[in-house]
């Protein structure tokens, strides 16, 4: 034992609680790390919250993570992470998770704990009958852009395939289903161009309704280490972070966003300010465009966007001249009501001026979700599996035979969308739901009338990892699930990487991988012959890639899931026999050749329509909803689990309000007030700014609340729903 | 194969994990994290008149707050803590378009307050960073530094008992790695630069930001550096969000009930020779206990007690070791004076006590009245010594002497009129002339403490402001409750001279109570509408 000298008696520089925070040299380059901290090995993953797909060193004891910190190596995200990528391990932990099967009794109204065995059993026998007595259609499922793609594919396979239902969507429809159809429209196959190195090698970055500084922190960082001291351009409604970072800000008033890049294409035209060679080589239409832009004069669109004529004309000179122009876009876009074509507005605007294909260019949509790169090709709801058409008998033919099935199995149709599901249940066609990893009572617009749609239901089943969420709230069926983190398999990102993801957790109770709770219920129907080669994520990928093989997405060059770790993730297309190893960074079309029949990108654009809810005398204010803050994600259902990430932003709702628009209604800052729309109402603490402009406020999303006020209009095309814009009165509460 | 043993292999393969042998890395890859954030560490270490110190480029500092996270990961922090914190800078006046992220962490300062505070020394400067270090086996838990600085920087771990701090990752620095902030922000906004450690902040207004605290008082070494002006109206974000502090029941137990004491201390000094013995025995008695209860409160408020003895370190800068020690030396008198009067004459265990003269006795008592005084007054300047805009000194030392001379004397008088009748004839006076002096002083402090209020409230411009909204948001009431208890005072101590003896304690004694309520509710006022400044726009 120590005999304490009188210096450390006096003054204890050692002991139990300074040793909490003294740091040990972690080995796997990790530097110091705390004692409680320090792990035996560590591995790399991918992220799941956001599509940025960032790779995270997941450190570990005995297999078990206890702790990670951003990959420095991985090609994404060169060594940073945002907040939620260092928080992903916290939701995981959290007391609500869904640990048993729980079923609801009928008469009484209790949920109470099941076997899996009972739950499996339920399950089948519900949709079962409910097929029996209604039809293939009278059953849908709902679910997400959060899953691997190996479970994606199988929940798809399985549902449409082996249980024979035809109906089914997943959130993505609610984020990336606008951008997926103008892509698939303009290009021919749901194909983003880019690659993150475009951020880098641009020399003008044109965001619009994208919030990359809080929404996409790491690619915004790939922004700041471009050494070509680029001109940075935001075209959104608010002053956003990124809108105080860039150089050019046009606050547009709300969905004025398609006459807005009409009028730059007139001016483009007008002035000659495009690439003529390309648009004759690679593009169609070309010509009825100029034809149809002819009407969008300065002044018309300087009147309808807010934008001054010198501003409008000083863009199209900058996009026009000559050099490398990024067109990005996020939700600001694709959540409108004519926002197919207002993502084709920006695809045109890129084709003109012939910024497609080379370094720091292309019509560039961010995505959302960490696999709604994956959803999109391989959730087998709009395109049969692997970006294939339903409608097509060779697609077909080709699918069953890898597939090893009868082609009959296949639907000749693809599913109803998202809010033509939820019209099916209002109407009674729709008997059963079953929503998987997704929050709709929480994120569905105007959802006030989605909770009375789910009452209709004769069986509502919910897959989720908790038990809290609003929607698991009233499933008659919960059935728990493993998260990321706690099982394999992969996602794609934004820029087509294809990432890996490990199990490096012990799920809790008998929570299940979706990917497992898919084959037992596989088995309980009756149709597991079908799926005895779906055996593992990494089997299923292997089927996948086959699925992939002549498609504009092949990756049937990547061996196996090592393959992908050791390369930090491969971006697809990487068919049979690419070279090895795989160029850190490609982007689509270098050659100028799309994926349309003929080889040309095509033009699509359509005169715009009015806003579906303008406001009026008694609701004079436009509602814009968004991101809030970097720590939150969309429901908060996970990122309400860490209280690190929880600090990071107000835990009560706010409501952005311009000041002059607060002294006239006599708000104070941070005082009540109360925010009505047609649809619904509530209160939030009022935060004065000037990053909004007058006579439009702003909600966060992530409170339950929000989605009660938004009005329900859609994209024709995509089905998307249009949460950027509804009318609504704030009065002091 | 049967469904359950399907079940039973599905539930068994999820609980396998993937095989770290398959896919973990071992090679060490230090390199590659260090090249990250080279850039943003000086090429040499501080000289010895240098310091590390934080700098940050507002200009890319756009809300991502992977700072914060980043911190509370690398450096195994608790759930909900973090040392790095972000707030927000808006224009909430009709201009321009306007928002800033800022970053802020302890800001390392050239004259520390929470080390200047802190009464046992568990502050130091790293003697080759330059961080100001928490040592946290030192740290009895006090939290006079989350009083003392100006920034919020020192955070109370309830579960410990002690304060944590950022301490500028000096273990990773001495190294050569950089703090986990600066190594996690995307944007590479943070960085590590030397600072001289000589103090040259002297313009008494200049500040880092727009909303945080004026320089000039701790020297803090961050930097904030931006190219675009910040607009000048931008303001924190939480401007007008008034969250309310915490109430520190202990201390405002601690301080009520010492200030009785020392109260009833002075009266019994002036009184001390028209008293009979079994008059000044009780009273004594009754002091020393109030005393003692106050101090054992104060103890609550301690995570770390035991460590308490080290209260003398820090005499030299600490207004807390200095009440520590002006109240042990009065709570000491107390107890001799009190003993003093009780052991007999004839000696029993501590003869030398008993049966000192009345010349000794009271020179004690007024002795131990004037350390009694000086011990509000330490009590009084530890608040000041804050710079807390809600605790300025004139203000504070008429709180605390006016309950030291509000309580004392109700205290008094109610014990006295409780007592046997007095034998002698002209003693009732007295109880009157004590008890109607506090009802009048409790009057004009009452008076002086509404007309600041009401001043305060209707001058946005005034530095207790933010004090006074905080008291009508919270305690809308608070001015009728303090001008009721001053009137119902006044009344009661009124009407005793006309109530005979026996009945007077059915009138003096509400007054006492409602009065010592009252003050404990004034006092818990005094801490939770106590404002903290903070770095701007943090909540």
């Amino acid at each position: 034992m120590n005999i304490p000298t009188p210096a450390s008696l006096l003054h204890r520089r050692k002991g139990r609680l300074t040793e909490e925070l003294v740091l040990h040299p972690g080995r796997f380059g990790l530097g110091q790390v705390p004692a409680r901290l320090n792990p035996d090995s560590t591995t790399t993953m991918v992220c799941g919250f956001c599509s940025t797909g960032c790779g995270l060193q997941i450190h570990l004891r005995n297999g078990s993570a206890i702790n990670l910190s951003p990959d420095p190596l991985y090609p994404v995200n060169l060594g940073m992470a945002c907040p939620k990528g260092w928080e992903a391990l916290a939701p995981l932990d959290a007391p609500d998770r869904a640990t048993v099967p729980m079923l609801r009794d009928r008469n009484t109204g209790v949920r109470t704990p099941v076997s899996w065995e009972a739950a499996a059993q339920h399950f089948c026998t519900e949709f079962r009958r409910t097929q029996m007595t209604h039809g293939p259609e009278s059953a849908a499922f709902l679910s997400t852009g959060q899953i691997v793609t190996e479970e994606m594919a199988l929940l798809g396979a399985l549902f449409k395939f082996g249980m024979g239902f035809v109906h089914c969507d997943s959130n993505t429809r609610q984020c990336m289903a606008t951008s997926a159809t103008a892509y698939k429209e303009s290009f021919g196959f749901d194909a983003p161009p880019f690659t993150y190195a475009d951020f880098e090698e641009s020399d003008v970055l044109i965001f619009v309704g994208a919030n990359p500084c809080i929404a996409h922190p790491i690619m915004w960082q790939r922004v700041l280490r471009n050494p070509r001291n680029p001109e940075i351009v935001v075209v959104d409604p608010r002053a956003t972070e990124t809108a105080m970072a860039a150089g050019q800000h046009f606050a547009i008033l709300p969905r004025s966003d398609l006459l807005f890049f009409y009028g730059i294409a007139h001016l483009l035209f007008s002035n000659q300010w495009i690439d003529a060679g390309f648009l004759s080589r690679h593009t169609e239409e070309a010509e009825a465009f100029r034809a149809f832009v002819a009407d969008y004069t300065p002044d018309r669109v300087a009147a309808g966007t807010g934008i001054p004529v010198e501003r409008l004309e000083r863009l199209a000179r900058l996009i026009g001249s000559g050099k490398r122009v990024s067109f990005w876009w996020t939700m600001g876009v694709n959540q409108g009501h004519e926002s197919t074509r207002t993502a084709q507005a920006l695809i045109n605007l890129a084709l003109m001026t012939g910024n497609i294909g080379k370094p720091g260019t292309g019509a560039n949509s961010i995505t959302g979700q960490c696999n709604a790169m994956g959803s999109r090709l391989f959730g087998n709801v709009t395109s049969l599996l692997g970006g294939h058409d339903f409608r097509s008998a060779s697609d077909r033919a080709k699918v069953a035979d890898i597939l090893n099935m009868d082609p009959e199995r296949i639907p000749v149709q693809s599913s109803r969308a998202y809010d033509q599901i939820l019209d099916d249940i209002e109407a009674g066609k729709i008997r059963a739901l079953w929503v998987v990893a997704t929050n709709s009572v929480h994120s569905w617009i105007n959802h006030g009338r989605l909770r009375k749609t789910l009452g209709k239901l004769d069986f509502l089943v919910v897959q989720d990892l908790y038990h809290s969420t609003e929607t698991a709230g009233i499933a008659d069926l919960l059935l728990p699930a493993a998260g990321w983190g706690e099982k394999e398999g992969t996602f794609i990102n934004s820029e087509r990487r294809i990432g890996v993801v490990r199990k490096v957790r012990h799920a809790p109770g008998q929570a299940l991988a979706d990917f497992q709770i898919f084959r037992l219920l596989a088995e309980t129907w009756g149709c597991g012959a079908l799926f005895k080669k779906w055996s593992t994520p990494e089997a299923v990928f292997q089927i996948l890639k086959k699925l992939s093989q002549g498609q504009p997405c092949d990756f049937s060059g990547i061996r196996d899931f090592q393959h992908l770790d050791a390369e930090g993730g491969i971006q697809w297309p990487y068919p049979e026999n690419s070279p090895l190893p795989p160029a850190r960074e490609r982007r689509l079309f270098e050659e100028g050749r799309f994926f349309l029949p003929g080889g040309r990108a095509r033009f699509y654009f359509e005169a715009p329509r009015p806003n579906p809810e303008p406001t009026d005398s008694e609701y004079p204010f436009v509602l814009l909803t968004g991101r809030g803050s970097s720590a939150q994600w969309h429901t908060l259902t996970r990122t309400s689990k860490s209280a690190c990430l929880q600090n990071l932003a107000p835990k009560e709702l706010w409501v952005e309000i311009h000041p002059s628009d607060a002294r006239r209604l006599g708000i104070e800052a941070h005082s009540q007030v109360c925010v009505r729309s047609r649809r619904g109402s509530l209160r939030a603490g009022a935060l004065l700014t000037t990053t909004v402009q007058p006579g439009q406020i702003f909600l966060p999303m992530h409170f339950p609340e929000v989605n009660q006020l938004t009005f329900p209009a859609f994209d024709p095309y995509s089905r998307q729903p249009s949460y950027k814009s509804c009318a609504v009165a704030i009065t002091a509460a | 194969m049967s469904d359950t043993t399907l079940i039973e292999e599905l539930l068994r393969e999820q609980q396998t994990l993937s095989a770290v042998e398959r896919f973990s890395r071992f090679h060490d890859r230090l390199d590659s994290r260090a090249k990250l954030y080279s850039h943003l560490l000086p090429a040499e270490p501080p000289s010895p008149d240098q310091q590390y110190a934080f700098s940050v480029e507002l200009d890319l500092c756009t809300g991502c707050k992977a700072c914060v996270t980043a911190c509370h990961s690398l450096n195994g922090l608790d759930s909900t803590e973090a040392w790095r914190d972000t707030g927000l800078l808006t224009v909430s006046t009709p201009g321009e378009p306007f928002q800033q992220t800022v970053t802020s962490a302890c800001h390392h300062c050239l004259d520390p307050a929470c080390l200047n505070g802190c009464p046992v020394q568990a502050y130091e400067k790293h003697p080759v960073t330059g961080a100001v270090q928490h040592l946290d086996d030192q740290c009895i838990g006090c939290q006079y530094c989350v009083l003392k600085c100006p920034y919020d920087v020192p955070k109370y771990s309830e579960s410990r008992g002690i304060v944590r701090k950022c301490d500028l990752c000096s273990q990773r620095l001495t190294v050569g790695e950089a703090p986990a902030c600066v190594q996690a922000c995307p944007a590479g906004a943070i960085s590590i630069t030397l600072v001289d450690r000589t103090p040259t902040l002297t313009d008494p207004t200049a500040q880092m930001l727009p909303g945080a605290f004026p320089s000039a008082y701790t020297q803090p070494t961050t930097r904030y550096l931006s190219q675009r002006p910040l607009p000048p109206d931008a303001q924190p974000a939480t401007s007008g969000a008034l969250p309310l502090e915490p109430p520190h029941f202990p201390l405002v137990g601690m301080l009520a009930l010492t200030q009785l004491a020392v109260g009833s201390s002075l009266v019994f000094a002036l009184l001390f020779p028209l008293l009979p013995l079994s008059a000044a025995k009780a009273l004594s008695a009754v002091t020393a206990t109030a005393l003692q209860l106050g101090l054992i409160s104060s103890v609550f408020h301690l995570g770390k007690p035991w460590g308490a003895w080290r209260f003398f370190l820090g005499l030299r800068t600490s207004w807390m070791s200095r009440e520590i020690l002006a109240f042990g030396i009065y709570s000491l008198l107390t107890l001799l004076t009190t003993a003093s009067l009780w052991i007999p004459a004839d000696g029993g265990i501590l003869p030398f006590l008993g049966g000192l003269p009345t010349g000794a006795l009271h020179a004690l008592a007024f002795c131990t009245a004037a350390f009694g005084l000086l011990s509000v007054g330490t009590s009084a300047m530890i608040y000041i010594d804050t710079r807390r805009p809600a605790w300025p000194v004139a203000l504070t030392f008429i709180r605390f002497l006016g309950s030291v001379l509000i309580l004392g004397p109700l205290a008094v008088a109610t014990l006295l009129s409780l007592l046997p009748a007095p034998g002698e004839p002209g003693f009732r006076i007295w109880i009157h002339t004590v008890s109607l002096f506090a009802a009048a002083l409790q009057a004009v402090v009452c008076w002086v403490e509404n007309r600041e209020h009401t001043r305060a409230f209707h001058t946005p411009s005034s530095a207790r402001h933010s004090t006074a909204l905080l008291v009508k948001k919270f305690h809308p009431g608070a001015m009728k409750v303090r001008t009721f208890t001053a009137f119902a005072c006044a009344f009661l101590t009124l009407t005793a001279p006309a109530l005979p003896i026996s009945l007077l304690p059915l009138l003096l004694f509400p007054a006492f109570l409602l009065t010592l309520c009252h003050q404990l509710f004034e006092r818990m006022l005094f801490f939770t509408t106590a404002h903290r400044p903070r770095m701007p726009g943090i909540p």
